[in-house]
C-alpha cells in the first residue's frame, strides 16, 4: 500500500479502483472502463439515473474498511476539485456520447478510435481485401512509372502494401503529382547503366513497363532492347553483390559444376563414342569417328571431332561431384557457357542411385548453340526420359552429365544440299564439330518471378514500323530470358484507357490474339505475377476475350474473368509452356 | 463529410408520417428564398430549381455555362474528358475510402474532394488519388473541383455534430446544380434505405429530397440506397467487447441487413459501367438482417468473452428526444436523437437482393456475410493480441 498504490490510485478514477464495491457478483476489474455500474444493462433503469456517477459519489459508497486504504493512497491531485470536475466531465461526455449514439443514424468515431481502426481496416490490415501477405517485405522497382501501365502498376502496388520505387527520367512537378507521395522516386535512365545502380538497390522485384516514346530505331534500341538489358544487368549485379556478401552461400548464387580454366580442369572428363544401330549396313559403311577434348594454347577447352558412321555419336561425360552439403534438387536447371559453332547437341543426365549405375535412368534435352559464345539454359523440366515410361527427372539423383554430338538430324538437312553441290566437302562440314566449353553451372531455383516485362504483340503499332518495334521488343525479351532472372513477359494487345476487371481475358502463347486490353488489367496481371509461382519464366500474350459474331466462331479459348474472389492468373498460366 | 453509416436503421413498414414533428419553416440563409426541404413543400422548390436556378445561383450557373452548358464534352479545344476520371465526394469516410480504393484499383483516375483540415488525408494520396480541397458548405469552392470530371460519386454526409442542412442539403444542391451546369456525365448518389418513409428524421428526409432533386435535375444518375455498414460494428461492438468496456445497445427489435463497404464499392462500379442502370434507384442490403442483440451475441461468441452490455430501452431514447425538443438550445440534440423514432418500430428490415444481383451480374456467394466479416476480424485481432502478449512476456524477463 505504499508508493505503488498511490500512483495507481491517482489514475484510479479512470481505471476502476479495486476497492470499489461491485454491484455484480462476478465482478472482474476491467482494465480501462469508466465508472458505470456493471449491472446497468440488466436493470433496465432510466439511464439518466446512472449516468453521471461522479467519483465523489463512489467514494461515499465505499465501506469504512476501504476508506482506510483510500486515505493511505489519497494524493493531493485526487482531491483537487478542478481535476475531479474535469474527470467527471469526461466521464459524463463519454456516457452521453454513447447514449446519444444510439439515437443517431450516422455516427462519428472519435479521432483516436479512428486511428486504430484505420490501421486495421484500411492500411496494412488483414481486413483489407487488397492486402497480400508477401507485400509487406517486398520492394518493387517500377521502371517507366509514368507510362500508361506504370502509373496503374504503382497505384496497385501501393494499395497492396508494397514498398515502391519508381524510376523516372525527370522529377518535375508533373511527374511528382502523378505518383503517390510515399513512392520513392529514383531519377535515372534505362539507357544509362551507371544511373541504374541506385535504382535497383534494395529491390526484390522489378516491373518494367517503359516503352520508347517514338518508333525511331535509336529510341527503340535504347529503351526496349538495351534498356531491358541494362536493368537486368544492374539487378543481377546487385543480386550477385548480395550473394558475394554471403560468400556464395546465398540462395541466389549459382552452383559451379565445372569451369574449364586450366588443363587440370579437364581431368575426369571422358570422351566416348557409340552408335545407335548395330546392323550390318552400319558396320559395312563405317567411315569412322573420332573426338578429342583438349586444352588449347589459347586457353580454351575444346571438344572437337567428327562422326562419319551412320547412327554414330561421340560424347563427353563426367561424374558430377558436388561440394558437401549441396544437392541439385535446390536448383532448377543448368546453364552452360559454350561456343558451339551453330551445331546442336544433346545434354544427357543420368540419374539413379550412384552406387548402382545399372539402375540409372537417362534423361535428355537438345541444346542449340550459336556461332560464337553463348549461354544456354537447360531447365531440369525440359529434360525428358529416354524411355518414355520412366518417371520424370529427380535432380537430387543426378550423378553423371554428358554432352553428346550426333549428326543425325543435321545430316538430313544437308544431304539435299550435298547431292547438288560437292558431296564430300559438305559432309565433313556437317559431321564435324567443335565445341568450346567455358563453364557449367546449376541455376538456383526460385519460386517467384523477379522481373516482369511488359512487351507487346505488335498489334496496334503502325504497320510500317511494326517490324522494327517487334525486333527491339524481342531482343529485349531475349536478353531478359538469358539473364538468369526469374521472368514473366506479358505481351498485351493494343492498350485501352478504360477501367479493368470488366471483361474476360485470354492468355495465349503464339501470336493468335486479336483484341485489345485495358491498361488496368495489364497492371493487375503484372502485380499478380509477382507472387505467382506459375508465372515464373513464362511469356504469354493477353487480351480481351474475342466475342465472335454469330455463326463465325472458330474456336474457343478459355477465358478468365478477373475478380477479387478468384485468382484468375494461376489457372490461366498453369497450362502455358515455360521457358518459351 | 464522412459517410458514416447507420448501425441501426429503418424498418420497412414503419411509416410515421408525423408531420407535426416537423419544424414549421426552414429557410436557407444562403439563398434567401424559401428553399425548404420539408417534404410537404418539396415539389415547389425542386421544380423551380431545375428549371430556373435560384437567385443566388443564377449568376453562377451562367458562369459555368460559359464554359459549356450544352452537355458537350469538348470544353476546351482538344481535351475531351476521359471516362476514367471520377470525383469522389466524402472520400475520407467509411464508404468513401473504399470507393476510392476500388476505383484506383480498377484503373480510374480519382480526384477526392476533401475539406481543408489541419491533418490532411494522407492515405488517399498514398494510394495515388489526387486530393483537392473544397467544402460543400462553401459554395464557391465547388465548381473548380469538377473541371475535367466525367463521373461524380457522392458519398458525403455531414457529421452528426454539425448543422445538418449546410452540407447535406445546401451543399448537395449546389453540387448537383454545378454538375449539371458543367456537363458531368454521371452522378452517383448514396441515400438511406426507406428514407421516404421517415420524414421525421432530418437526415433521411434530406436524403429523400436530394434524391428527388437529382431525379428532376436531368443528370444521368444512379441512386443507391444503403442499409448499414459492417465496418461500423467494429467500433461499436467488437472493439469494446475485446477491451472489456461496456457496450451500449438498445432493445429495439429493428433488424438491419449490414453490408461490407468493400462489397458496396464493388457493386457500385459494376453498376457505374452498366448503361442499363442509368437513372435507376437501387437498394443494397446485406445477406441477412440482424438486431442489435444478435450482433452482440455473435461478437461475444467470436471473441470468446462476455460483453458488458448496457441496454437502453428505446422508449427512453424517445423520451429524451421529446424532452430536448422543448427547449430551443437542445433542439440540436433532439435532431441528433431523431433516429430513435425509427427504432421504436419493430419490423424486419431487409431487401431481397436477388434481382439486384441479377441486374448487376453478381454472384450472391461473393457477398461477405456478417459472420464471415466478424470472424475475420476476431481471428486477426486475437492473433495480434497473442503476438503482443508473447512479446510482452519476453520483455518481462528483463524487468
Amino acid at each position: 500500500m505504499s508508493a505503488a498504490t498511490a500512483t495507481s490510485f491517482s489514475n484510479s478514477l479512470n481505471s476502476t479502483p479495486n476497492w470499489r464495491l461491485s454491484p455484480t457478483p462476478n465482478w472482474q476489474p476491467p482494465r480501462r472502463s469508466f465508472l458505470v455500474p456493471q449491472a446497468a444493462g440488466k436493470g433496465g433503469k432510466k439511464p439518466k439515473n446512472r449516468k453521471p456517477i461522479s467519483p465523489l459519489s463512489t467514494e461515499t459508497e465505499s465501506t469504512p474498511a476501504t476508506q482506510q486504504q483510500q486515505q493511505v493512497s489519497l494524493s493531493l491531485e485526487d482531491v483537487n476539485p478542478v481535476g475531479l470536475g474535469r474527470k467527471s466531465r469526461q466521464i459524463f461526455d463519454e456516457v452521453w456520447r454513447k447514449f446519444s449514439g444510439l439515437g443517431q443514424i450516422s455516427r462519428t468515431t472519435r479521432a483516436d478510435d479512428q486511428d486504430t481502426l484505420d490501421a486495421l481496416l484500411i492500411r496494412e490490415g488483414p481486413m483489407c481485401e487488397f492486402a497480400i501477405p508477401g507485400a509487406q517485405n517486398t520492394t518493387v522497382l517500377v521502371v517507366g512509372a509514368t507510362s500508361r501501365i506504370g502509373r496503374l502498376v504503382v497505384r496497385k502496388l501501393m494499395l497492396r502494401g508494397y514498398t515502391v520505387k519508381a524510376l523516372v527520367r525527370k522529377a518535375d512537378q508533373e511527374v511528382l503529382d502523378m505518383l503517390p507521395r510515399s513512392v520513392e522516386i529514383v531519377i535515372g535512365d534505362v539507357g544509362e547503366p551507371s544511373t541504374l545502380k541506385a535504382a535497383v538497390e534494395g529491390c526484390n522485384k522489378i516491373i518494367y513497363c517503359a516503352t520508347a516514346r517514338s518508333t525511331i530505331t535509336g529510341d527503340l534500341f535504347r529503351v526496349d532492347h538495351q534498356g531491358v538489358c541494362n536493368v537486368t544487368k544492374a539487378f543481377q549485379d546487385y543480386n550477385n553483390k548480395l550473394a558475394q556478401l554471403r560468400a556464395g552461400k546465398s540462395s541466389k548464387s549459382k552452383l559451379l559444376l565445372a569451369k574449364f580454366r586450366s588443363a587440370d580442369s579437364l581431368t575426369g572428363w571422358e570422351v566416348r563414342q557409340g552408335t545407335y544401330f548395330q546392323d550390318v549396313v552400319a558396320f559395312k559403311y563405317d567411315a569412322g569417328m573420332d573426338a578429342k577434348f583438349e586444352y588449347t594454347e589459347t586457353g580454351e577447352a575444346v571438344f572437337s571431332g567428327y562422326v562419319f558412321t551412320r547412327g554414330g555419336y561421340v560424347e563427353l561425360t563426367k561424374k558430377i561431384s558436388l561440394p558437401l552439403g549441396y544437392t541439385l534438387d535446390r536448383y532448377e536447371g543448368l546453364v552452360l557457357s559454350v561456343g558451339g559453332n551453330g551445331r546442336s547437341y544433346v545434354l544427357i543426365l543420368e540419374a539413379g542411385p550412384s552406387a548402382d549405375t545399372a539402375q540409372s535412368i537417362m534423361y535428355f534435352a537438345r541444346i542449340n548453340t550459336k556461332v560464337g559464345f553463348c549461354r544456354v539454359r537447360v531447365p531440369f523440366s525440359s529434360l525428358r526420359p529416354v524411355k518414355p515410361d520412366d518417371p520424370p527427372l529427380d535432380p537430387f539423383l543426378v550423378h553423371t552429365l554428358t554432352i553428346r554430338f550426333e549428326p543425325r538430324r543435321q545430316v538430313c538437312l544437308f544431304q539435299v544440299l550435298a547431292s547438288t553441290c560437292s558431296f564430300v566437302w559438305k559432309k565433313i562440314n556437317v559431321l564435324s564439330f567443335k565445341l568450346t566449353l567455358e563453364y557449367i553451372k546449376a541455376l538456383p531455383t526460385g519460386q517467384e518471378t523477379d522481373f516482369v516485362l511488359v512487351s507487346c504483340t505488335g498489334l496496334g503499332v503502325e504497320p510500317s514500323r511494326r517490324e522494327q518495334v517487334l525486333k527491339a521488343k524481342r531482343a529485349g525479351e531475349d536478353s531478359l530470358r538469358r539473364s538468369g532472372l526469374g521472368y514473366t513477359i506479358v505481351r498485351p494487345g493494343p492498350l485501352k484507357e478504360e477501367p479493368g476487371g470488366q471483361r474476360a481475358l485470354i492468355f495465349d502463347q503464339g501470336n493468335r490474339i486479336s483484341q485489345g486490353i485495358s491498361c488496368a488489367d495489364v497492371a493487375d496481371i503484372c502485380v499478380k505475377a509477382l507472387h505467382d509461382s506459375t508465372a515464373r519464366n513464362k511469356s504469354f500474350d493477353v487480351c480481351y476475350e474475342y466475342v465472335a459474331e454469330q455463326g463465325k466462331e472458330l474456336y474457343e479459348l478459355v477465358a478468365h474473368l478477373p475478380d477479387k474472389a478468384n485468382n484468375y492468373l494461376t489457372p490461366a498460366l498453369s497450362v502455358l509452356e515455360k521457358n518459351t | 463529410m464522412a459517410l458514416r453509416f447507420p448501425t441501426q436503421l429503418v424498418t420497412r413498414g414503419a411509416v410515421h408520417h408525423n408531420h407535426d414533428h416537423a419544424k414549421t419553416t426552414t429557410t436557407t440563409a444562403a439563398t434567401g428564398s424559401s428553399l425548404s426541404w420539408r417534404r410537404t413543400l418539396i415539389p415547389d422548390p425542386l421544380v423551380s430549381s431545375t428549371a430556373l436556378p435560384r437567385k443566388c445561383h443564377v449568376q453562377w450557373t451562367v458562369k459555368c455555362s460559359a464554359s459549356g452548358t450544352s452537355q458537350a464534352m469538348n470544353l476546351a479545344p482538344g481535351t475531351p474528358v476521359r471516362p476514367t476520371s471520377i470525383l469522389v465526394v466524402g472520400a475520407t469516410g467509411t464508404l468513401g475510402r473504399q470507393i476510392v480504393r476500388r476505383a484506383l484499383d480498377e484503373g480510374y483516375d480519382v480526384r477526392c474532394l476533401v475539406r481543408p483540415r489541419p491533418a490532411p488525408a494522407d492515405f488517399l494520396r498514398d494510394w495515388g488519388a489526387t486530393v483537392v480541397n473544397a467544402d460543400l458548405s462553401k459554395l464557391e469552392t465547388i465548381p473548380a473541383t469538377l473541371v475535367g470530371i466525367h463521373t461524380v460519386i457522392d458519398c458525403a454526409t455531414g457529421r452528426p455534430e454539425e448543422p445538418i442542412k449546410t452540407v447535406d442539403w445546401e451543399g448537395k444542391v449546389a453540387l448537383i446544380q454545378c454538375a449539371k451546369a458543367m456537363g458531368i456525365q454521371k452522378y452517383i448518389f448514396y441515400s438511406i434505405h426507406n428514407c421516404d418513409k421517415h420524414p421525421e428524421v432530418p437526415l433521411m428526409e434530406i436524403k429523400y429530397c436530394t434524391e428527388k432533386f437529382l431525379q428532376d435535375s436531368g443528370l444521368n444518375h444512379i441512386i443507391i440506397r444503403l442499409c448499414g455498414f459492417m465496418q461500423g460494428l467494429i467500433g461499436q461492438y467488437a472493439v469494446p467487447i475485446l477491451e472489456e468496456k461496456s457496450v451500449w445497445g438498445t432493445d429495439a427489435p429493428t433488424r438491419i441487413a449490414y453490408m461490407d463497404t468493400q462489397d458496396i464499392a464493388r457493386l457500385t462500379f459494376i453498376g457505374l459501367r452498366n448503361e442499363n442502370i442509368n437513372g435507376k434507384l437501387l437498394t443494397f442490403a446485406g445477406p441477412r438482417a440482424w438486431t442489435t442483440q444478435e450482433v452482440i451475441t455473435l461478437c461475444e461468441r467470436l471473441a470468446g468473452q462476455d460483453a458488458n452490455v448496457t441496454t437502453v430501452p428505446v422508449y427512453i431514447l424517445r423520451l429524451t428526444r421529446q424532452l430536448t425538443r422543448f427547449f430551443e438550445w437542445t433542439n440540436d440534440v433532439a435532431d441528433r436523437l431523431a433516429f430513435s423514432e425509427v427504432l421504436t418500430s419493430d419490423t424486419v428490415f431487409s431487401v431481397p437482393m436477388a434481382e439486384t444481383y441479377n441486374l448487376l451480374g453478381v454472384d450472391s456467394k461473393d457477398i461477405v456475410t456478417l459472420e464471415m466479416y466478424l470472424q475475420d476480424y476476431f481471428t486477426n485481432i486475437l492473433k495480434k493480441l497473442k503476438d503482443l502478449k508473447a512479446q510482452s512476456k519476453q520483455t518481462d524477463i528483463y524487468f
